[in-house]
């Protein structure tokens, strides 16, 4: 871990766009990536890191400046393979670099680039295959696989290259959490056991923890570098880059604050539960538990019901699968309810079946006490009560202007055009985006953020009285997250009823009151946040977590440090305000 | 009520692993083969060789293992064109001569021996070559197909055919359509959701129909395009700088099998050409079609 393998010298780079300024990406970057180490690079949407990621491998080459990867500097474009097979790229979206129809062949194509012979092809594939635990899939069609198990393919295809640095551009951010898990060992063990110098660019503090190095960007610059320990303790620091510290971090230095002997940084949970039991005796639980379920779950009527529901995919073909079945839900008005399941559970199934996009096959669903498969039930008028935003709905915008594309779903409904102007103000406003200032906008010059909220305002603008959303936060970066979380809550007051799928579980403890987990393809158990998160063990056997919190909680239970009611609890601010009074009430 | 569900209906191009024999065969001894079948059913202009055709390719549905029922279904996608073609050719040929036996006339419309003998014609080849096309889908992965389209254009790279460009465009191409598929279902979802009508309304006026598309088609474009522009980075970084000097992971094998179907298909489509066919007419006096 010495000699740089790739060194970065003051590169600038600017993307030049038609009759405009050019966007000034890079500012000023000095780095070095030293052979061996797991290097992470953070930093927030359009701090300029993935612009960085492409300069590592001659992609782009700096408008100023040098970079080297060994001895060769990327200008040089006789050196362009040489570059290329010693630093290994994986991108954000796993199905946008899958060229072949098998995945064997898929992993196949670097080494057919690179014009070897048959035999070391065959080797390669197999030991790539082998690398990210992919044999067995080796004669799959990709789109048959799961976003994590592609991206693993993704990574096999770059392996087989044998590269000597893997850069990962932010390869977790599409992912599930098994997803992301699975790519994070992959990436862990190439470099412990391989020697694979890892590059993994991200937006998550949590994948930075195992790094040996951890480097900060912001407006094109490094702004903090160091070990994950030091960068992680100078929370003020990351408060002003608008960085999200850990979960365990975070109730960590919440503890400090209450209890100044505490130490402020802890970045795994084993480390904190042994800080913990350094300064607490066994046995002495004193302490009462004043926090209490601040959010009580509702009991309005019902407005959507699903009882017994079954659906089929494929129905009457050959191919025919059954997607869910015995789902039981019930909303109540007023109430935010969550839905927790992963990839492939059959939850986005389940969610299309409230507006009526879906209709049972087997059950019954009924919407505002009509049911969706009677012929005289107004469908129409289901799915203007009812708002279902789609995962990354984004992707629905197809007008030129902000404001029109918000404008499409009150012209549908034939409004007159006054009112359909004061629908498109209100849920512009309602989304953060101000109407005067965005209304003319062109859709496709927003930030990612941006879109997200304007896609979130064409459904607003029907004014649906529940609004359903399908990973509202998927993709985005922690700045984003935060404010979209804030604007849902804000929608929940004035009183939209809301459904909320994520298999985020700090997102969901916070915003939800009650939930239901689905795996399998049916409804598994329900009742509310701390009813389900307090069931750690039922969540792990379906490959779910509880919250960081809940988790550092339940082994401090298991230590006999706190009682197992105690270790209910999943907010930070909860569990800092009962473990600080432990402490202070020992002392 | 609408369904959202793309694929559901569509059984062309669909693999049906039974591992029989035709499976195993060299694709590009397949495709060859079809190739010269296909010619030789271009060329014959008899009812009874069109009819022996379709015997063959009974067989060879027999020999695949593939339940005729699957293929009949591949035959309701071409049926539109089928009827179209019938219209016309039951409109217009009447004129064609020689008539022969005329059936029926009213004043320009008539119906003749000829024009439909032509109908008959028209229609047993179709339906062979609907048959024959479904066959190969059926009985060939896409990677067999893509590789048997690249090596048995490799000779004509000399005259610059861009064999390797032409094979990765029809791999990528067929690697995304279900991708776009399960796309473009999630933009009608969400369109449906804001109220929009798809499919109904008022579909005869093609500029109505064309703006109700219009929030179908404009995301799926733009992501398509999206979607390129990061597959281009994705092949660079994977060192594609074009086909000049690469090498193949997969090995087309050649058995004495597939030499044998390519000649026995070369030697049927020379068969079908220079046997002297009787011609219809014969026939039908003797079944006393005409007086």
């Amino acid at each position: 871990m010495s000699h740089p393998i790739i060194r970065l010298e003051k590169v600038h780079f600017s993307y030049e766009i038609e009759r405009q300024e050019p966007i000034k990406a890079l500012n000023g970057v000095d780095l070095e990536v030293r052979d061996g180490e797991y290097l992470v690079i953070l930093g927030h949407n359009g701090s300029g890191k993935s612009t960085l990621a492409k300069h590592l491998n001659a992609l782009l080459a700096p408008t100023e400046g040098d970079v080297w990867v060994r001895d060769w500097n990327t200008r040089e474009t006789q050196h362009m393979r040489d570059i290329r097979t010693t630093v290994g790229m994986v991108f954000q979206t796993p199905d946008n670099q899958i060229v072949a129809t098998i995945v064997e062949e898929d992993v196949a194509f670097g080494p057919e680039n690179l014009g070897l012979p048959h035999d070391e092809i065959v080797r390669r594939v197999d030991w790539a295959l082998e690398q990210v635990g992919m044999t067995e899939f080796r004669h799959r069609a990709p789109h048959l696989l799961s976003g994590g198990q592609k991206q693993r393919v993704c990574i096999a295809g770059m392996l087989a290259m044998r590269p000597d640095v893997l850069v990962l551009d932010e390869s977790t951010a599409m992912l599930d959490p098994i997803g992301r898990k699975d790519v994070l060992s992959i990436a862990q063990r190439l470099n412990r056991q391989e020697g694979v110098t890892i590059v993994a660019i991200t937006h998550f503090m949590e994948e930075a923890i195992h790094a040996d190095r951890v480097v900060i960007m912001e407006n094109g610059r490094i702004e903090m570098e160091g070990t994950p320990r030091e960068v992680f303790s100078q929370v003020e620091r990351l408060r002003e880059l608008q960085m999200d510290v850990p979960p365990i971090t975070r109730l960590a230095l919440a503890l400090h604050e209450r209890h100044p002997d505490f130490p402020a940084v802890a970045l795994t949970i084993d480390e904190f539960v042994d800080a913990f039991r350094k300064r607490v005796t066994p046995g002495r639980t004193t302490s009462h538990l004043s926090n209490s379920d601040s959010q009580t779950p509702h009991s309005g009527e019902t407005v959507i019901s699903m009882q017994d529901v079954g659906h089929y995919y494929m129905l009457d073909t050959p191919l025919e699968v059954k997607a869910v079945e015995h789902v039981n839900i019930d909303l109540h008005r007023d109430e935010v309810l969550g839905i927790i399941g992963h990839t492939g559970s059959g939850k986005s199934t389940i969610i299309q079946h409230m507006n009526a996009l879906l209709k049972p096959h087997e059950g019954v669903v009924q919407v505002f006490g009509e049911d969706t498969t009677a012929n005289e039930t107004d469908i129409r008028a289901i799915r203007r009560r009812v708002g279902l935003a789609f995962q990354h709905p984004e992707i629905q915008l197809f007008e030129r202007f902000v404001g029109d594309d918000v404008a499409y779903g009150p012209r549908n409904l034939g409004l007159p055009k006054e009112e359909v102007r004061e629908r498109v103000r209100e849920a512009m406003e309602a989304v953060g985006l101000g109407f005067e200032e965005f209304k003319d906008r062109m859709t496709f010059s927003l930030s990612g953020g941006e879109k997200r909220r304007a896609a979130l305002a064409g459904i607003l603008a029907l004014r649906p009285e529940v609004l359903v959303l399908d990973e509202p936060t998927a993709g985005l970066d922690p700045v984003g997250r935060r404010q979209l979380l804030e604007l849902i809550h804000r929608w929940h007051e004035k009183g939209i009823t809301l459904v909320m799928v994520s298999h985020n579980m700090e997102e969901l403890a916070e915003m939800a009151g009650r939930l239901y987990v689905v795996a399998n393809g049916t409804t598994l158990m329900n009742g509310t946040a701390r009813e389900i998160f307090s069931q750690v063990d039922a969540l792990q056997a379906q490959g779910l977590d509880a919250p960081t919190v809940t988790l550092a909680l339940h082994r401090l239970a298991d230590e006999g440090l706190i009682s197992r009611e105690q270790a209910s609890l999943y907010t930070v601010e909860a569990a800092a305000e009962f473990l600080g009074g432990m402490l202070n009430g020992k002392l | 009520m609408e369904n959202f569900e793309l694929l559901r209906n569509v059984t062309i191009g669909q693999y049906i692993p039974t591992g029989s024999v035709i499976h195993r065969l060299d694709p590009r001894a397949k495709l060859l083969a079809a190739s010269f079948l296909i010619l030789a059913i271009s060329f014959a202009s008899s009812i009874l060789a069109n009819i022996i055709f379709l015997i063959v390719i009974l067989i060879i549905t027999r020999i695949s293992r593939i339940d005729v029922k699957y293929l009949l279904r591949g035959f309701i996608l071409g049926l539109p064109i089928l009827i179209f073609i019938f219209v016309m050719q039951f409109l217009f040929m009447g004129r064609a001569e020689p008539a022969g036996y005329v059936f029926f006339e009213w004043g320009w419309f008539r119906i003749t021996q000829r024009s439909l003998y032509i109908m008959a014609l028209s229609g047993l080849r179709l339906l062979s070559f609907v048959f024959l096309t479904s066959l190969i889908t059926m009985t060939s992965t896409t990677t067999e197909l893509t590789h048997g389209v690249e090596q048995l254009l490799r000779p004509f790279r000399r005259v610059r055919v861009p064999s390797h460009e032409l094979a990765l465009i029809l791999m990528i191409a067929l690697r995304f359509v279900p991708t776009l598929a399960e796309e473009m279902e999630n933009i009608m979802k969400a369109q449906a959701s804001r109220g929009a009508d798809i499919g109904t309304g008022r579909m005869w006026r093609p500029d109505k129909a064309a703006k109700a598309y219009l929030p179908l088609i404009v995301p799926l474009f733009l992501n398509a395009f999206r979607r390129a522009e990061d597959l281009v980075w994705a092949m660079e970084a994977r060192g594609y700088v074009g086909g000049e000097g690469r090498t193949n992971f997969i090995q087309l094998k050649s058995r004495g099998i597939d030499y044998v179907v390519v000649i026995a298909a070369f030697l049927f489509m020379i068969f079908m050409m220079v046997f002297p066919w009787p011609s219809i007419s014969p026939i039908l006096r003797q079944i006393g079609f005409m007086g």
